[in-house]
């Protein structure tokens, strides 16, 4: 019988890669549950335009616009990470994959900072 | 080879792949999904009126069903593979594997329903 992966086995020198891997993974499921969510609440487009209008106050209220922000920072760690993936994994990124975290993981940071401040400025 | 790994010989190959597939797709569409909805609007939350001038449009509901489509096959795939990672009974992998499978046709059946409706509601 082979080993069982048990989840606090992160006992490797490269702790880049290592963490990468594991907040990819929570992200992850972080946005299916997400999506789940989304594709429920954009269901409420066909009862009309008043339903619609309703659920979308109750989503426009600043707990929701925060999340919605954390929302952005997830999906563009994920994303971001997933194209250091698809370089690691197609074009032999792997010798440099730290440094394609460090840029990558900064280029999604730059586009966090701007689409979480035209999501709050209609907030405060 | 060891017999223990005999049940592992269907590598997921394939699902490797289209899981990298799907993901350079969806970092497209994600991209452009947050730009027109989110930012072109300065942040400001979606309206009734602005997505039903957009339904009308023959591509509208082919971009929404590819987009559809990629996302929950990524997602589920995507759990899935982490599943499998922590599950070694035969039963239990059945038991997830069922499951997934029908959240999947779930959330695929009310999404297709959305986009039907919307663009019939458009079109009469």
């Amino acid at each position: 019988m082979y080993k069982r992966t048990r989840f606090y086995d992160f006992t490797y020198y490269n702790f880049i890669g290592t963490w990468a891997w594991v907040l990819h993974r929570l992200a992850g499921l972080a946005l299916i549950f997400y999506l789940s969510l989304h594709i429920w609440v954009i269901n409420s487009l066909t009862y009309g335009e008043k339903t619609f209008n309703d659920v979308m106050i109750f989503l426009s209220s600043p707990l929701f616009k925060l999340l919605e922000v954390g929302l952005w920072g997830v999906i563009l760690f994920h994303a971001f990470n997933g194209v250091r993936i698809v370089i690691v994994d197609f074009f032999k990124g792997s010798l440099a994959q730290k440094k394609w975290f460090v840029l990558l993981i900064a280029i999604a940071f730059v586009l966090w900072a701007l689409g979480s401040y035209l999501i709050l400025s209609h907030v405060f | 080879m060891n017999k223990d790994f005999k049940q592992t010989s269907r590598s997921g190959s394939v699902s490797w792949l289209l899981q990298r597939i799907s993901a350079v797709i969806l970092f497209v569409l994600m991209m452009l999904h947050f730009v027109t909805y989110h930012f072109l609007g300065k942040g400001k939350p979606v309206n009734y009126h602005w997505v039903m001038s957009k339904v009308g449009n023959w591509w509208f509901p082919l971009l929404q069903f590819a987009f559809l489509i990629t996302a929950l096959y990524h997602g589920l795939n995507g759990l899935w593979s982490v599943l499998e990672d922590y599950t070694t009974s035969k039963f239990w992998r059945l038991v997830w594997y069922s499951l997934l499978l029908t959240v999947g046709m779930i959330l695929l059946f009310v999404g297709v329903l959305t986009i039907i409706k919307l663009y019939t509601l458009k079109i009469a």
